[in-house]
């Protein structure tokens, strides 16, 4: 006890230094891609470094935290991050479906459609992780205007062989463990209310730097586009959030010639005037084009290979950089594979009763590939899991999922988590079915659009890469890049929603008609009549 | 004589169900079960509304709450004529001096009830519990006396002047922002020393005032605080802020100064660093000069300080010079004492300490007072407006929950009057500060324990929970079950009772 006592003297006194000390650093870069499709990704990063800080001690809850005092850190999710000791937190809002076959892998790897949101949280705290969690979903709600609310227990999961922690997970006093909830609302529609408060969380808001090309109406009008906050902890290094914006956008939309030419004023309706006071570094990467039939305008001070720098911060302003192409666009008739599979997912299936869930995976590479295949289900969809099948081009192969976890749903509260392990032969394609039961939902459970359906979030496929000196999972391999399956809508069994009223007044109809017969021939009053004989003659 | 009926058929007259004693019965044996079944309906229909204790609440707006003031004079012949000063005061009774009783003691008969001493000195002087009048001099003593009183009892007026002060609250945060109007510009402040700053000037007072409140504190620095609106130019070369431009100084759509975190009242202290194009910015008196003053405070919402740095040639930003640092920090303080309703000495009086942030024990005892009577009255007026609304709403719940807090609020409140308390402090107490002392704290946390329990009473969710469920809507699902089966019952029932009467 006394020991404990002084452990926490010693830690709060090293906080209290530590948040006299603390030195920020933020960056910004904007990356632009050419697509194989002509479309251009524009991702913009922006870093915030608070060195020398750590996590809060869930521990230390009951006690008053030391004062914040931020320069540059976004003391909003400052106050957030430590009221609920949360030590890594992942917040992605994608609207669309990112193709990968088409597009690549996104510069962010969070691309699930919809809101998803993942965090690490210390245990041990007085207050339980879960309650912590319902807390900090419910302030990112309120921070970014999204129904994070909703993200409840019936959407949260726990799959640890899919998210690793992407910083450190601090060990506080020794056997300090930590806890991963995840959940995901492919239902969430993004939009500008949730920019608007992403933006008053940059240093430079959108008014200067980079950040001023983040232009509403332009990114909300982009063909993909998606937006993250992602804060971790770097151990001695510091916190570091980072928040990213994604958006495709198609030069050849607007163009009447059919080229690819873009410019910031093409693709945003902005050019960067002023540089971002805060701003340690400000840089625009632009991937050029293979071939040589191009011009960048101004020239990139710096190429390496096919990548141009820009440093913004010296550049003359206003800087309006534009890549132009000789000739037409021309549309390629095949796409080249980056990612190494191709994944494909629907529900089958005509009634509302059951049906069947079918993935199919194609292996491009010559190789065989091992993936962590990950389903996360809201209990309105509840798996057969004897019925899991895998075929190879046609044949029943059994050796193709092994290391099944498998946490069942429990009807009204947990979702179905479903984890396994895949290995796809190589050039191969590999279907995965299972049938699947479409819940009977309770009257009251049903959303205000009941005859929508329900979005199910997407499952994720996370290939296992060779690895000589891996990491995670074992010591030859590691987690690749995620890929996100797109999303499912699963029409369940919907009632006449005027059916209650109805319902009361047939059984009240019935129980009337029952109830008066019974009571009347209970007191009916039976009399012999006596026919006159008179009247007889 | 009736035909007799053939031999196999009875006359239904004879059989035992068919007698009028087991007929009535049976109707008699419904009307029982309904008539039983009311008295349960109603109690699994109706709403739990426990009755609160309205005597007490009331019988305790008779009483008068008083809260005593001890003062002990050195010298025993000024012992009348201050005694006879106060006395006056309390019978004016303007002020909220009828919430106080003066009590003047002199030489040795003070010894263990006192808080306050008042020496001999030519000067006055206010040290932590002292102070220095020039009890000889009979010229001077009558001026020096109403110094004194406004020590003992700060006019209220002068303190709260457009409600500036904020509610009472046992914590608050303190958000310090240094807001750059446009950073990008230039010649702007690019960070503080905010840590200097709270050390020097808002952590003495803090700590002086942690028997009233608890503090947080969090500060950040904003590179784009745009304003709503363009001040005006006056001249060429500087700008200005009149009255009406200053209601609406603050931008709350752009600068992000809200916290999300707690539910604890926000006092903001923001320093305005203007755009290099438009400055110097200046605030206009209401006859548009350039006012002297470089700082305004938001009643009840916080204060802002506004800095004009010098111009760089170079356009760069430079951190905040320590000496503005200082200046600014002073300024939040005097303006975080104002919004917290804390008293400034009256002028005339000296003290040994020269700067503002040390505050004495008679400024921190006039705001305990004052504090614990507002909470009192506070409560009062609470428990007696949830008293009213339960009377007003029929359909309101009033759960275990509510009424605990109620009777926790009202026995808070009875103890907060001092009389019913401090006896057994005073037998078991020799030393007369530590009593007085712990005895004006107690009657001030009671008091904010009972403007809290009363307030969350007040605030239950609960309470609203069928504030609108219509009784329409509960007669729209009885009516076709209960019309239905209920007139055939009515009937036979009056039928039965014409047939009996007949029959006698």
């Amino acid at each position: 006890m006394k020991l404990a006592l002084r452990w926490l003297l010693v830690f709060s006194s090293t906080c209290n230094l530590v948040y006299g000390l603390t030195t920020e650093i933020f960056d910004e870069n904007l990356k632009i891609n050419h697509l194989q499709d002509g479309r251009v990704s524009t991702t913009f990063t922006f870093e915030t470094v608070l060195k020398g800080a750590s996590p809060r001690d869930p521990r230390t809850l009951n006690t008053q935290d030391a004062s914040q005092h931020y320069v540059l850190f976004p003391l909003t999710l400052g106050q957030i991050l430590r009221e609920y000791a949360v030590t890594e937190l992942h917040l992605t809002l994608n609207a669309g479906n990112w193709n990968y076959d088409r597009w690549g892998y996104p510069e962010e790897k969070g691309v699930g459609t919809g809101a998803e949101l993942w965090a690490w949280m210390g245990t041990g705290a007085p207050t339980s992780v879960d309650d912590r969690w319902k807390g900090l979903r419910n302030a990112l709600a309120g921070l970014f205007c999204a129904s994070l609310g909703s993200l409840d227990e019936q959407r949260t999961t726990s799959p640890t062989r899919s998210y690793f922690p992407q910083g450190v997970l601090p060990n506080w006093n020794g056997n300090s463990t930590h806890q991963l909830r995840h959940a995901s609302l492919p239902s969430e529609h993004v939009c500008t209310e949730n920019l608007t408060p992403f933006l008053k969380l940059l240093p430079c808001k959108s008014l200067s730097g980079v950040a001023s090309l983040l232009n509403p109406h332009r990114l909300f009008d982009a063909d993909w586009h998606g937006m993250s906050v992602h804060v971790l902890w770097l151990g001695a290094a510091g916190i570091k959030v980072r928040l990213t914006f994604q958006s495709l956008m198609d030069p050849l939309r607007s163009s009447i010639s059919n080229n690819q030419n873009w410019s910031f004023q093409s693709l945003f309706d902005h050019t960067i005037e002023r540089n971002c006071p805060a701003a340690n570094s400000s840089t625009v990467q632009v991937t050029l084009p293979s071939s040589d039939s191009y011009s960048a305008v101004p020239e990139p001070p710096v190429v390496s290979g096919s990548l141009a720098t820009y440093d913004v911060l010296t550049a003359q302003k206003p800087l309006d950089i534009s890549v132009s192409r000789r000739g037409e666009f021309q549309y390629p008739s095949s796409f080249q594979a980056v990612a190494p599979i191709s994944v494909t997912r629907t529900l089958q299936g005509f009634n509302q009763a059951n049906g069947r869930l079918s993935l199919v995976l194609r292996n491009h590479r010559s190789v065989p590939q091992s993936l962590v295949y990950l389903e996360t289900m809201p209990w309105l969809v509840q798996f057969h899991l004897h019925t899991l099948q895998a075929r190879v081009e046609g044949r029943i192969h059994d050796d193709v999922i092994s290391d099944i976890s498998y946490t069942a749903a429990v009807p009204h509260s947990r979702p179905t988590t479903f984890q396994a392990m895949l290995r796809l032969p190589p050039n191969s394609v590999t279907r995965l079915n299972m049938d699947v039961d479409k819940a009977f939902l309770r009257y009251t459970e049903h959303p205000p659009d009941a005859q929508r359906g329900w979005d199910l979030p997407p499952a994720v496929l996370t290939p296992l890469i060779l690895d000589t000196n891996g990491t995670h999972l074992s010591d030859e391999y590691r987690l690749g890049e995620p890929i996100y399956t797109s999303t499912l809508l699963v029409d369940v069994a919907t009632p006449d929603f005027s059916m209650p009223y109805n319902v009361i007044i047939f059984t009240c109809s019935l129980v009337a008609f029952i109830f008066g017969s019974i009571f009347n021939l209970l007191t009916r009053k039976f009399v012999v009549l006596h026919l006159d004989s008179n009247q007889g003659n | 004589m009736p035909f007799p009926l053939p031999a196999p058929l009875k006359d239904p007259s004879t059989l035992f169900y068919q007698s009028n004693v087991v007929k009535r019965s049976i109707i008699a044996s419904y009307w029982t079960v309904i008539l039983l079944a009311v008295p349960l309906w109603w109690y699994a229909t109706s709403i739990q509304r426990l009755s609160l204790p309205i005597s007490q609440i009331h019988s305790h707006a008779q009483r008068h709450l008083k809260l005593p003031v001890d003062i002990c004079v050195e010298d025993v012949d000024a012992v009348s004529n201050l005694h006879a000063f106060f006395a006056e005061k309390t019978r004016a009774g303007s002020d909220g001096w009828s919430d106080l009783e003066v009590r003047v003691h002199g030489g040795s008969e003070c010894a263990d009830t006192s808080s306050y001493r008042v020496r001999n000195a030519p000067n006055i002087l206010v040290t932590q519990n002292e102070i220095y009048l020039p009890l000889h001099d009979k010229q001077r003593l009558s001026s020096a006396s109403e110094i004194f009183t406004s020590l003992v009892n700060p006019s209220s007026r002068t303190i709260n002047q457009n409600n500036r002060v904020v509610q009472y609250s046992p914590q608050y945060r303190l958000a310090f922002t240094l807001l750059n109007e446009d950073a990008s510009t230039g010649s702007s402040a690019s960070n503080w020393d905010i840590q200097a700053g709270l050390a020097q000037r808002v952590k003495p007072i803090l700590d002086k005032l942690q028997p009233l409140h608890n503090f947080t504190i969090e500060s950040q620095v904003q590179y784009h605080g745009r304003l709503a609106f363009k001040p005006q130019a006056i001249g060429d070369v500087s700008y200005g802020l009149t009255a009406e431009d200053l209601t609406v100084f603050i931008n709350s759509a752009e600068w992000s100064l809200s916290s999300s975190a707690s539910n604890d009242p926000v006092l903001h202290f923001v320093l305005f660093i203007p755009s290099a194009t438009r400055r110097p910015l200046h605030i206009l008196t209401s006859d548009a000069q350039i006012s002297r003053s470089k700082s305004f405070l938001l009643p009840q919402w916080g204060g802002i300080t506004i800095y004009n740095p010098p111009i760089d040639i170079l356009g760069k930003n430079a951190d905040l010079p320590a000496r503005v640092n200082d200046q600014v920090f002073q300024e939040f303080s005097r303006q975080l004492l104002t919004l917290l309703g804390v008293p400034f000495l009256p002028n005339g009086v000296q003290t040994h300490q020269s700067d503002i942030s040390s505050l004495s024990d008679w400024q921190i005892d006039a705001l305990m007072r004052r504090r614990a009577l507002e909470n009192a009255k506070g409560a009062h007026e609470t428990l007696t407006s949830i008293v009213k609304l339960v009377d007003q709403i029929e359909n309101m719940p009033v759960k275990e929950d509510v009424k605990g807090d109620v009777q926790g609020a009202l026995d808070a409140l009875e103890k907060v009057s001092p009389s019913l308390h401090s006896l057994p402090f005073r037998l078991l107490t020799n030393d007369p500060q530590t009593f007085a002392a712990s005895s004006l704290q107690d009657t001030f946390r009671y008091s904010a324990e009972a403007t809290t329990l009363a307030s969350r009473a007040f605030f239950n969710p609960g309470m609203l929970a069928l504030l609108y469920f219509p009784a329409e809507h509960k007669y729209a699902v009885y009516t076709p079950l209960f019309a239905s089966a209920v007139i055939p019952l009515f009937v036979a029932a009056l039928k039965e009772i014409t047939a009996w009467r007949k029959q006698r």
